[in-house]
């Protein structure tokens, strides 16, 4: 990643987050977004299809949608049409439940989208402690019929403490159903606030984490685990925030955000409904501070090159401060460890 | 039979931004910064080209160096020949 030309400033961000929808069919209680019942007042279809135009005016290259379930939204698959006429690729974070044979063969119609379905443990018991009773098996299903098909899909798994020695089986899993594994940051925002304690994972976990990863290569993460990347990682992916640079978030109502784990209003970059897209993105005194952002407490780490204070979004849930650094660094799980260990020895 | 034409790959999109054009590729995703300033349009990649087609105007010293940059971006699988 050449931070310098990030740092020249994007004229549009590369991909953003697109919560269509907070109506969800599950309670999962790690949900970033507390989804459950609709919001007030969403974007209307054409309010939605309207903006679709404005990304592509901007040269925005892939909206990854999510929510909320985005197929709980009637509307879900003409905003995935719109995109797909303006050549804009599309990755859809779904649950799963709502997948149907007839479904799946419609998507498969369009060469530009892909598909993450959530699963949160390579046991019943432990994905569906999580998401609610009968969602593993659903989600296996929906897996199946996506493998089936052309569709780039993919297993996407929230790393908690109770499925972390999971892992590696369910990368066995999505082998064997013949599509990949992404793994995400569990950050405490939403509900994942509300049961941060009972499902962060542990130092030592995160650390062995890190360590399998840097030897599963074909495991997607996003941006999620920049901060507990090693060196053989580095070539794979982002070595900083990309919030606000790179990539942003707009929520069911049409506010833009640096990101989906910073949706709330102190983090509001601006309304869709009183800007433009590519205003919000020009203008927004939230993004240019993201785009100043340094993490001047963490320069004098030897892993500053590899993540720059890591996920400023996690810095601001834990410690109340953006310019904190991320608490849960590498550097700072092998810390932890190291001074649990001196405290026990005392 | 006619020279093989380049394109960009379905996978990848690209753009202009103030320092040259910016790749992305959605399997990754990867990004790829590239300096060209305004020597290559992002429309350049639009259709299929020959490999030594390139934009008018370009000049005779300009052209050994866009040839590199396009042999680096086949290699690196934005483009793919066809």
């Amino acid at each position: 990643m050449s931070n310098k030309y990030v740092e020249m400033g994007m004229r549009s961000p590369v991909n953003l987050t697109w919560e269509v929808t907070l109506a969800c069919n599950l309670r999962c209680n790690h949900c970033l977004s507390s989804s459950g019942e609709k919001a007030c007042n969403e974007l209307s279809t054409a309010e939605a299809l309207d903006l679709v135009e404005q990304l592509h005016t901007a040269g925005v290259f892939q909206v990854n949608f999510g929510g909320g379930e985005p197929f709980i939204r009637p509307d879900f698959e003409e905003i995935l049409a719109a995109c797909h006429a303006r050549g804009i690729m599309t990755c859809i974070s779904t649950n799963g439940t709502l997948l149907t044979p007839e479904l799946v063969a419609r998507l498969a119609s369009s060469p530009l989208v892909a598909i993450q379905v959530s699963l949160d443990g390579a046991r019943r018991e432990t994905c569906d402690a999580v998401r609610g009773d009968g969602v593993f098996d659903a989600a296996i299903a929906a897996v199946k019929l996506l493998a089936a098909t052309k569709i780039p899909a993919s297993i996407n798994t929230v790393l908690t403490t109770h499925n972390a020695s999971e892992i590696p089986a369910m990368h066995d899993l999505a082998r064997s159903l013949g599509v990949s594994l992404r793994v995400s940051r569990f950050r405490p925002s939403g509900r994942g606030a509300d049961n941060w304690e009972s499902l962060r994972p542990t130092p030592t976990q995160l650390i062995d984490f890190s360590d399998w990863l840097a030897k599963s290569g074909d495991v997607r993460t996003g941006d999620s685990f920049f901060s507990l990347t090693t060196q053989e990682r580095q070539g794979l992916g982002l070595n900083l925030c990309g919030a606000a640079k790179l990539t942003c978030c707009v929520s069911p109502t049409g506010h833009m955000y640096p990101c989906a784990f910073l949706q709330s209003d102190r983090f509001e970059a601006g309304d869709l409904r009183a800007s433009s897209f590519q205003e919000i993105w020009d203008t927004s005194e939230i993004y240019a501070s993201f785009r100043n952002l340094r993490i001047h407490s963490c320069e004098e780490c030897t892993r500053f090159d590899q993540c720059h204070g890591g996920c400023p979004a996690v810095a601001w849930h834990l410690k109340n401060d953006i310019n904190g650094g991320d608490p849960e660094c590498l550097e700072r799980c092998v810390t932890s460890i190291a001074d649990n260990r001196l405290a026990e020895a005392a | 039979m006619a020279a093989a034409g380049i394109k960009l790959h379905p996978s990848c999109r690209v753009r202009q931004e103030g320092f040259g054009l910016l790749f992305y590729d959605c399997k990754g995703p990867r990004l790829l910064f590239a300096a060209t300033g305004t020597l290559l349009p992002a429309d350049y990649f639009g259709t299929v080209r020959a490999r030594d087609e390139f934009p008018d105007g370009t000049s005779e010293s300009q052209k050994p160096a866009l040839q590199k940059f396009i042999t680096q971006l086949l290699e690196k699988g934005f483009l793919r020949e066809q």
